[in-house]
């Protein structure tokens, strides 16, 4: 059967929405005729042991060689979407492999203010929002119109019917300290461990968190992983620059960036007055 | 791109196929400098219904679009290479900085219905 690029699209988003992971090439160059845009993919679902195939290339050796390239993709999550060289039987040929992984999902525990803005650009980020509250009347869909998920649930246990994964990022921001630290507890101790805890708070919250922590008998290098302040420093104050904050500490996360002004890295300026000496 | 973006494209891709209406998509597989679009934007070219998604708004999608029709004719992808190192005092769109390969194929088998 010919997989074409709109089965392997449906291929790919039903099985990342589901929670599972998926991978897929097609060739795109240095092949003889009729092999370009020949496709085939791999997909995991969440929980399975071995992943499926789908579609192939035309051969058993092509096959074989494509899906260790998918292999590959699939075992390190610092993979990214491009070309790949394959040779087969003597033959060069080029790939375009793409890697897609669970749907990474946004976990905003308390409903109030700050959870408001968060919600809406965390959506806007592509995450999947899923907003916790133990008071029937915040996480509701009229304050929370772009979540995919309103959950109301006590703070002693709030994850109950959430399934967190390695792609989960935890956002505490409940009304109250007692709160925010019952549910860092639940967050650090899940195994394996989210992608992000961030805990809002100012200096001195936090820091009576970490005394907490430490009397809790919780190791350094786990607290080391809380985000605590959020958020990057841009000056924040409003509930919606508290949550551009906190976005911009996610992207930064999510791409790998360092969180410096681009005019202070890239230093155009300095740069062009240094070489043309200030002409 | 987004999965907004992502998810978009993915299902104006599967209801053309369900539509048995004949598209071409194409993808951005590799770039060097500056462009637009980093690897992985898609453009869906639906004849009956536009364009969905962009590899590079005014910066070389032309070229894509013009590779696009003739592989709605033919039914064999192409290899598209956009450059757009132009000088940047030409006020050319093509300043961009950088060039980028493009993959551009028809959506359904072209002898399929």
């Amino acid at each position: 059967m010919t997989l074409s690029a709109a089965d392997v699209a449906e291929l790919l988003l039903g099985t990342t929405e589901a929670g599972g992971s998926a991978a897929a090439v097609v060739v795109v160059g240095g092949a003889r005729e009729g092999l370009p845009g020949r496709r085939m993919a791999l997909t995991v679902p969440p929980g399975a042991a071995s992943p499926q195939a789908h579609g192939g290339l035309g051969s058993d050796s092509l096959d074989a060689a494509a899906t260790a390239e998918m292999m590959e993709a699939l075992s390190d999550v610092r993979s990214h979407d491009g070309l790949r060289q394959i040779e087969v039987d003597g033959e060069q040929m080029e790939l375009y492999l793409e890697v897609r992984w669970p749907v990474q999902e946004l976990v905003v525990v308390g409903a109030g203010h700050v959870a408001q803005p968060m919600a809406h650009v965390g959506a806007l980020l592509g995450f999947k929002v899923t907003v916790i509250d133990d008071r029937p009347d915040f996480a509701t869909r009229e304050r929370f119109p772009d979540a995919d998920r309103l959950i109301r649930a006590d703070f002693s246990d709030p994850f109950a019917d959430v399934p967190l994964h390695v792609r989960s990022h935890i956002l505490l921001v409940t009304r109250g300290h007692k709160y925010d630290y019952e549910c860092l507890i639940r967050a650090l101790r899940m195994d394996p461990p989210p992608a992000y805890i961030g805990m809002i708070g100012s200096r001195r919250r936090v820091r009576a968190t970490y005394v907490q922590l430490v009397e809790e008998g919780i190791d350094r290098a786990l607290i080391d992983r809380i985000h605590a302040p959020v958020g990057l420093d841009i000056g924040s104050e409003t509930p919606e620059e508290i949550a551009v904050s906190v976005a911009a500490e996610l992207v930064m996360l999510r791409r790998g960036g360092t969180g410096v002004p681009l005019k202070d890295r890239e230093r155009v300026a300095e740069r062009f007055f240094t070489q043309t000496g200030g002409q | 791109m987004t999965r907004e973006d992502d998810r978009t494209l993915s299902e104006a891709l599967v209801a053309a196929r369900d539509a048995g209406r004949q598209c071409v998509l194409a993808t951005i597989v590799s770039t060097k400098g500056s462009t637009p679009r980093k690897v992985g934007a898609r453009m869906l070219v639906d004849p009956d219904r536009g364009l969905v998604g962009t590899v590079g708004g005014g910066c070389g999608e032309a070229e894509v679009i013009e590779s696009a029709h003739r592989v709605l004719e033919t039914g064999v992808p192409e290899r598209v290479r956009v450059d757009l190192t132009d000088d940047l005092l030409s006020w050319s769109p093509a300043v961009c900085g950088g060039i980028m390969d493009i993959f551009v194929e028809p959506v359904a088998p072209h002898d399929g219905s």
